[in-house]
């Protein structure tokens, strides 16, 4: 019964642990696989008139100079720079996002998603057309599609399915040229002034331990309406489950192994008492109080050694069954806008994965010294008093 | 004659108000076989006790092999039973969850010796009790008799100066005791074995070389 209670509290108390590091590296996820910690964007105001190219209202410019300034902040590791653009053009609405080819922080990762033809070269005027999209409006490779009153010639087709979810678009430029489109642009430049060099989406690599406080640096040099996405905006998202679970996970874990505690306790102490005879037998023939408490001692954390052995074994198939769960991570439509009025517009947009549900080498040894520590706790309490039985009160009654 | 191996001198033992043992004198020689006899709850048991360092006297002085242990500490006490004192009980006391060659080499836990050794000692000493094909077995495959062997294996294995014997063939029938009381007549007629038994019985009391009554607490010869 004792090994039983200890190895369910302590099972919670691995599975719960896991479980809270799993969302968390969840909702990393997104960031994760565009190279980057932080996004930021600089909201701005509705663009006008959809004529041409123009900032969603989302992210508008943030200049040159500001991203300097990023870059030589304390803690961050990189920097990497996109421009997306709403293209309106007479017949066709475009989503457009302008990328650093070689820069492996941002969105150069749809280099990976290439279905067809091949990836951006440097310096070349050209473009990448979403899969999807190209099917819907039967562009191939070797086309040219004007964007902007810009010829393009279309070099590859990306599979944005499988591609992140953040930074998401139907045409994917040389950065150069999507900065050269948004200069050239009345409507956009008058929203908010754009130069050759800026961009309106960051993406930003930097010390773990320094994630937390970044922002507040960022908002310091862009401005305090900035949006900054960090791991933990993607944690918020994930709902009030997750929000309890996270905060709680630490005490509901100690409650789980407190009550273990008590029934291994409780189970051990009627043990010992039923066992109060044996016990003065074992002074008659001559173990001393210090004998007896060592013996007791190794029994207790024997048995709540296997108790959290068992706990941890059980805390693994927990841990593997929980693995085939899927989390849905809520994706802010800010970070892949599409206009509202375009087809998906308002469709909520989720990162979906498997839960990755996994048990540090540190938590399974802290669950295991726990309960070892537990097993002597319990032990030198228990023979703290039962070690001072006398014999012949034991063996009086006869 | 042999020199007094135990002597208890004016023992008193008291609970609350209730006087049991009234200024006992006693004095035990080695290699003698001596019965305590008396009527149920006349403090036979409990003068056992004080003799054998069980339990302190409220006054009196009690010497085993020349040490007094009448003012030890409860862990001196101890340690005198483990080296001069062997116990046989009336219900064998043996744990239930350890084998027969485990409960008898008890008193050898605590003491820093090779597992195999004690195994081989408590082995050694069960074969002399013919049980030397029922080491392994627990308690509760063994009939009363084999327990009580145990027992006694148990209260031999360490050597002792004295065995006290409470009542040992009180849980088993005639024909087991008499084997029983034929083992202890062996041990201390071969082997010299002090040994002091408590009994009720008269007639078991006389198989000793000398027997001591108690009435109402008190020693009367």
């Amino acid at each position: 019964m004792a090994v039983i209670g200890l190895s369910i509290g302590i099972a919670i108390l691995i599975v719960l642990n896991a479980l809270s590091l799993a969302y968390h590296e969840a909702a990393r996820a997104p960031l994760k696989e565009i190279g980057a910690d932080i996004t930021v964007q600089r909201p701005g105001n509705v663009p006008e008139e959809m004529a041409g190219a123009v900032f969603p209202c989302s992210a508008v410019t943030i200049r040159r100079d500001e991203i300097d300034r990023i870059e030589k902040v304390s803690g961050v590791r990189g920097v990497g720079t996109a421009l997306l653009l709403w293209v309106f053009d007479p017949n066709r609405v475009w989503i457009v996002l302008g990328i650093e080819q070689e820069n492996p922080i941002g969105p150069s990762i749809v280099k990976n998603f290439v279905v067809e033809g091949r990836y951006l070269d440097a310096g070349k005027p050209e473009t990448l057309v979403e899969a999807a999209y190209a099917r819907q409006f039967g562009i191939r490779v070797g086309d040219s599609v004007s964007v902007a009153g810009r010829s393009l010639p279309v070099v590859g087709l990306v599979d944005a399915s499988h591609a992140a979810k953040i930074a998401v678009a139907n045409l994917y430029l040389p950065l150069s040229e999507a900065q050269a489109i948004a200069a050239a642009s009345k409507p956009l430049q008058t929203v908010s002034p754009f130069a050759m060099g800026d961009a309106n989406l960051l993406f930003i690599r930097v010390d773990q331990e320094k994630i937390a406080s970044m922002a507040s640096t960022l908002k310091g040099i862009l401005g305090q309406k900035t949006a900054i996405a960090t791991p933990d905006s993607f944690l918020k998202l994930l709902g009030s489950f997750f929000a309890l679970s996270d905060k709680f996970a630490l005490v509901a874990s100690l409650i789980a192994v407190l009550i273990a505690v008590l029934i291994a306790f409780k189970t051990m102490a009627g043990n010992v008492a039923e066992r109060m005879r044996e016990i003065g037998v074992l002074k008659a023939v001559g173990w001393t109080r210090r004998n007896v408490t060592l013996q007791l001692l190794a029994e207790s954390v024997v048995q709540c050694l296997v108790g959290g052995i068992i706990g941890l074994l059980i805390a693994f198939a927990a841990a593997f069954a929980l693995g085939f769960m899927t989390v849905n991570i809520p994706i802010p439509w800010e970070m892949s806008p599409i206009p509202h009025f375009l087809p998906g517009g308002g469709v909520p947009l989720f990162k979906t994965l498997r839960l990755p549900v996994r048990i540090p080498w540190s938590l399974a040894l802290f669950s295991v010294l726990l309960s070892v520590v537990i097993g002597g706790l319990t032990g030198a309490l228990l023979s703290r008093h039962i070690s001072k039985i006398k014999p012949s009160e034991v063996l009086r009654h006869e | 004659m042999n020199e007094a191996i135990l002597v208890g001198v004016d023992l008193t033992k008291t609970f609350d108000k209730l006087t049991v043992v009234k200024e006992a004198r006693i004095a035990i020689r080695e290699g003698e076989f001596v019965s305590l006899v008396g009527k149920s709850g006349c403090g036979k048991t409990t003068l056992l006790s004080l003799l054998s360092g069980l339990e302190r006297p409220t006054s009196g002085r009690v010497t085993i092999a020349g040490t007094e242990i009448s003012g030890a500490s409860e862990d001196e006490l101890a340690l005198s039973r483990r080296v001069n004192v062997g116990f046989i009980f009336q219900s064998f006391n043996l744990i239930p969850t350890l084998s027969a060659w485990e409960n008898t080499a008890l008193p050898l836990f605590p003491v820093r010796m090779a597992g195999a050794e004690r195994r081989r000692r408590a082995s050694e000493i069960l074969e002399r009790m013919e049980l030397g094909n029922r080491l392994d077995h627990l308690p509760a495959a063994l009939s009363g008799g084999e327990k009580q062997r145990v027992a006694i294996a148990r209260a031999l294995i360490n050597h002792p100066k004295i065995v006290f014997a409470d009542e040992p063939t009180g849980n088993l029938d005639t024909a087991t005791g008499d084997a029983i009381m034929a083992i202890l007549n062996r041990l201390h007629r071969d082997e010299g074995m002090t040994l002091l038994m408590v009994t009720h019985d008269t007639g078991l009391a006389e198989t000793a070389e000398r027997v001591i009554r108690m009435q109402d607490g008190e020693v009367l010869s």
